[in-house]
């Protein structure tokens, strides 16, 4: 009995592991069937990003010539020491021992680090950008002898800018794209034009990433490349800068040694030969990723480097804004070439009295003779007549209001003001006393040097309100294709009188006992005229004594050339130079550069700066001074708004 | 001894199977391995041994060699005895015994030996059931190789020789109350083993199992490297010699304890359910040996060689498909191993043994 029962339990006991093992099979089949077939293409394609990686190739950005062909802004190769941190055991460790190699703060390595911790850990990490031969080579032997496999060197193209920082703010920089830049084609990490011609004109300059496909190990070591796309380089650019002429107003300006703005163009067609903006900064810096202390001591400095001041500063334009006030009476007919003002010193209105800047007094002044001595009371006058609404109307039509619409990024808009505008801002009718400090270029008149470039190209040209641009010409990738130029914004046509007169007028402040004749070029009849613009009130000055703040005022020069068809008009500011007439030797180096490049002429070079000698204190009255008011009537300044610094009211007593 | 009759009743089938099993195992290797290498040649002597071991163990009555059992467990025991001694050290464990060109791990060849000695051991009892004390004397027999080899330390292994026990027993008659009690002490047992006998790198793997991502960089990268190697096959595979996991290193000791994730990746669902099926086909004919054997003594031996195989086979392919906790147990009959190979294809020669002899008398 007992075999027959040993046996059954046998059979029984065999039977239930028959089937254990069978559910155990049944259960792994599930979970392979699973794994494989349910969950299989999530599994391939993590398995192909094990191995595989997409390496970008990084497009040169497309080279920037001037009008003549040569090389401005171009391409180069450069290192950057990147970690990898897929594979890496000790991270802290790899930190330490690149900062050491590479004679880096491993602090500053770590931070870098930090900031892209969540990013993929196959995507490499940038620690140094443009790095030495020697960071290069070191690294390089570490990697080899495996202390650092997980630092790569990479060769990418970086921006190579002229290194003298040579019209920096007009090719502006490059940096990696901000969150906001992403999209549209521009991916992270990706280097995208912030500023300048190199912002503007990204989409051109960017060209387009290339990449790699390569297959990788489980040490992140390359194995093989699977396909290549390679990188197309970013649109060949031709500018109409002129590099001989803004190479002149930049000399020009270190040697005059003052900062400031300077536009010149073609005012036929509105091409832009020079553009200058200083102090600048060095571009070169940012095309491999400035360095945190660089970008703080350039947000810093007190000169603003970074300020591009000839669209974004915006400045009383003084004396050069009589043109208009000219321009304005004899297109309306308020005046023409006979009228005359006499000038004793100054003159009452409304209850005030407004000086010239001639104590004395000019005498009879007409149109012309009142350009060339820049007579206060003349302009007083006639602006009076117009009324500011009249002003404001020609002040748009040479191109002083609003935006010139220059290719460039972040331009201010020009203020010339009007009873709307007042009404609009303020919620005030506006008061005639206001006209009289406006027809000389003070008040609330605020525009930017580039403006200032418009309106002179507008009154050389007869009336065309061109449009300044930079773009000559684009290699569409199959051969040199002008630009289209951007359409004339507006065009009058000035009256022959009006013409002649004024072109006499500027003609004599540079040829005749005007203020500027250090800008004259014989033969070239220069026409021109001066201003200076107040930085701060007389009442202002005297709050600000003592302060560490430069009050001293701006000064411009705008002009043209030759007086009879004119090829060249802009505008010299000075900042804080004091006198409009110091930009005038701006101008003439880059006049006289102008027409020997044109004849064929070996360039002028500027002597080079003599010693500097103690400067005794000006004691020519400058024409362009800010007149000095007496007698204010208390009223009148009371009635006046108390907005802004460069207020008529605060021309008050010294 | 070896007579001409015994010659028709071997099991063709199950040698077939164990050969395409040590064909499959041999090309994924090799494949793993990236090509001819001494990996692939060691392989093959350990399969060319391990035949000859199997021809031994197939040609001996297996009734004469359990009557010497007790001779083969001391021989064993006291072999790794002088292993833990004076064996080669290798990744921090004293396994091996160094003999020139080869290395023997006398580990694997425990598991027959005590499948021998608890085959004999309730084989030959003259009572019908099983005593407490048989249970006793049979977790004593087990316990001396359990611990000798947990002390080398190679828990995976010394783990593979418990079921040998159970699974004897519990065919032998162990009553369902007793297998119930050992369940639920087992299960109380955990938390204390988990404070007081699991060292920390044994904590952080079953934490690593239960939470890979965790540890994405150390211990849990070969579980989540191993889903990936298996759940990227689809469904035919990438086919022989491009898998990208095992070929590019990804996944650790490709040709060794992950030999099954490479099949999974190179050959797909497709390969598994091959594979699978194989060692389906081998465990149940296996089982039929130990139903069809003539005495109880050929039922439990087959069961004791057969339940150590069948649990390393589960565990292997469990873990290779990153779904258990990751041990250094292999694959038998398809992991690189020659030790493994020849005590697997020996332990086969006794299963052969026992059907093939279960006419006679």
């Amino acid at each position: 009995m007992a075999a027959g029962e040993d046996r059954r339990r046998i059979t029984t006991r065999l039977t239930v592991l028959q089937v254990s093992v069978v559910v155990a099979f049944a259960a792994l089949t599930i979970g392979f069937w699973y794994l494989q077939i349910v969950q299989g293409d999530r599994f391939a394609e993590m398995a192909e990003n094990n191995h595989q990686r997409t390496l970008a190739l990084r497009a040169p950005r497309g080279v920037l010539f001037d009008r003549n062909g040569k090389v401005m802004v171009e391409s180069r190769n450069s290192y950057t020491i990147s970690i990898v941190r897929e594979h890496t055991k000790d991270l802290d460790r790899t930190m330490r021992l690149l900062a050491a190699v590479a004679g880096l703060n491993v602090e500053d390595v770590r931070q870098v680090v930090a900031r892209h911790r969540s990013e993929p850990t196959y995507r490499p990490i940038v620690i140094v950008e443009d790095a030495s031969l020697a960071q290069v080579a070191a690294i390089t032997a570490r990697r080899l002898d495996f202390e650092l496999p997980d630092v790569v060197v990479e060769e990418v193209p970086t921006r190579q800018y002229p290194t003298d920082g040579l019209a920096a703010h007009l090719f502006g920089y490059v940096g990696e794209a901000s969150d906001t830049q992403i999209g549209n084609g521009i991916a992270k990490g990706a280097i995208v034009g912030q500023s300048g011609i190199e912002r503007v004109y990204n989409n051109l300059l960017q060209g387009q990433d290339g990449a790699r496909r390569v297959v990788v190990n489980s040490m992140g070591r390359e194995i093989r490349t699977l396909d290549e796309s390679p990188p197309v380089e970013g649109r060949r650019v031709q500018l109409t800068i002129d590099y001989d002429l803004q190479k002149a107003a930049e000399d020009g300006f270190r040697h005059a040694g003052f900062n400031g703005a300077a536009l010149i163009m073609d005012p036929r067609n509105g091409e832009v030969l020079t553009y200058v903006s200083l102090p600048a900064y060095d571009p070169n810096d940012f095309a491999a990723g400035i360095d945190r202390a660089t970008w703080a001591s350039l947000n810093s400095d007190a000169l603003r480097p970074l300020q591009n001041r000839a669209i974004q500063g915006r400045y009383s334009p003084g004396s050069t804004f009589k043109i208009v006030v000219a321009t304005a009476g004899l297109e309306e007919g308020i005046i023409d070439d006979d009228f005359r003002v006499n000038c004793g010193g100054g003159a009452n209105f409304y209850g005030r009295f407004y000086r010239c800047h001639l104590a004395g007094g000019h005498g009879l002044m007409d149109v012309r003779h009142a350009m060339e001595k820049s007579c206060n009371v003349f302009f007083y006058t006639v602006g009076n007549m117009l009324g500011v609404d009249k002003i404001h109307k020609w002040a748009e039509k040479l191109g002083l209001t609003g935006k010139t619409g220059i290719d460039l990024p972040n331009e201010q808009e020009s203020l010339v003001p009007s009873t709307e505008w007042k009404m609009r801002r303020f919620g005030e009718k506006w008061y005639a006393g206001e006209t009289i400090s406006v027809a000389i270029g003070q008040g609330q008149v605020s525009v930017t040097p580039a403006s200032l470039a418009l309106m002179m190209a507008t009154v050389a040209n007869g009336g065309t309100k061109v449009t300044p641009h930079l773009v000559r010409a684009v290699d569409e990738g199959s051969g040199w294709k002008m630009a289209t130029p951007p359409a004339v914004a507006n065009a009058v046509v000035f009256k022959p009188s009006t013409l002649a007169a004024l072109h006499d007028g500027l003609w004599m402040v540079v040829n005749a006992a005007g203020t500027a004749g250090r800008a004259r070029v014989p033969g070239r009849d220069v026409a021109g005229k001066t201003g200076t613009a107040q930085v701060i009130s007389n009442e202002g000055r005297a709050r600000a004594r003592g302060t560490t703040r430069d009050l001293r005022d701006h000064g411009f020069f705008v002009f043209f050339a030759p007086k009879d068809n004119p090829e060249l008009a802009g505008v010299i500011f000075g900042e804080h130079n004091e006198h409009g007439y110091l930009g005038g030797p701006i101008a003439r180096h880059i006049i006289e550069t102008y027409y020997a490049k044109k004849d064929g002429r070996p360039l002028p070079v500027l002597a080079p700066k003599p010693a500097p000698a103690p400067a005794p204190r000006e004691t020519v009255p400058d024409p362009d001074s800010p007149p000095v008011l007496e007698d204010a009537a208390p009223v009148a300044a009371a009635s006046l708004p108390a907005a802004g610094s460069r207020q008529p009211a605060e021309l008050g007593t010294r | 001894m070896f007579e001409r009759r015994l010659y028709h009743h071997i099991d063709w089938g199950l040698i077939t199977a164990v050969a395409a099993l040590c064909g499959l195992g041999l090309a994924n290797i090799y494949s793993a391995t990236g090509g001819w290498t001494g990996i692939v040649q060691t392989q093959i002597s350990g399969i060319v041994l391990g035949t000859i071991a199997l021809i031994v163990c197939l040609s001996l009555d297996y009734r004469s060699l359990a009557d010497k059992s007790h001779f083969i467990y001391i021989a064993i025991v006291a072999l790794l005895i002088y292993v833990l001694f004076f064996g080669a050290v290798r990744g921090g464990s004293r396994r091996w015994i160094d003999l020139g060109p080869v290395n023997l791990q006398p580990s694997e060849f425990a598991k027959a030996a005590l499948a021998l000695v608890l085959a004999k051991f309730f084989g030959e009892s003259r009572r019908w059931s099983v005593t407490r004390v048989d249970l006793l004397i049979a977790g004593a027999l087990t316990a001396v190789p359990v611990l000798i080899i947990a002390r080398q330390p190679d828990l995976g292994t010394a783990v593979t020789l418990i079921p040998v026990a159970l699974a004897i027993a519990y065919v032998a008659g162990m009553p369902m109350r007793l297998l119930g009690t050992l369940a639920v002490v087992g299960v109380l047992a955990a938390p204390v083993a988990w404070k007081f006998a699991l060292q920390d790198y044994q904590k952080e793997r079953v934490e690593t199992f239960l939470n890979p991502e965790q540890d994405a960089r150390g211990a849990g990268y070969q579980q989540i490297q191993a889903r990936i190697t298996v759940g990227s096959g689809g469904l035919w595979g990438k086919g022989f010699n491009e898998g990208t996991q095992g070929q590019l290193r990804f996944l650790p000791v490709a040709h060794n304890d992950f030999i099954f994730s490479v099949l999974a990746e190179e050959h797909g669902f497709a390969g598994v359910l091959v594979a699978l099926g194989l060692y389906l086909f081998v465990i149940l004919r296996a089982l039929e040996a130990a139903r069809l054997a003539k005495d109880r003594l050929g039922a439990y031996l087959v069961l004791g060689v057969l339940a150590t195989f069948t649990f390393q086979v589960i565990y292997n392919i469990t873990m290779s498909a990153g779904l258990a906790p990751v041990k250094g147990l292999t694959l038998p009959l398809m992991s690189y191993g020659g030790s493994s190979m020849i005590a697997t294809l020996a332990g086969f020669g006794l299963i052969l043994n026992v059907r093939m002899r279960r006419f006679t008398n």
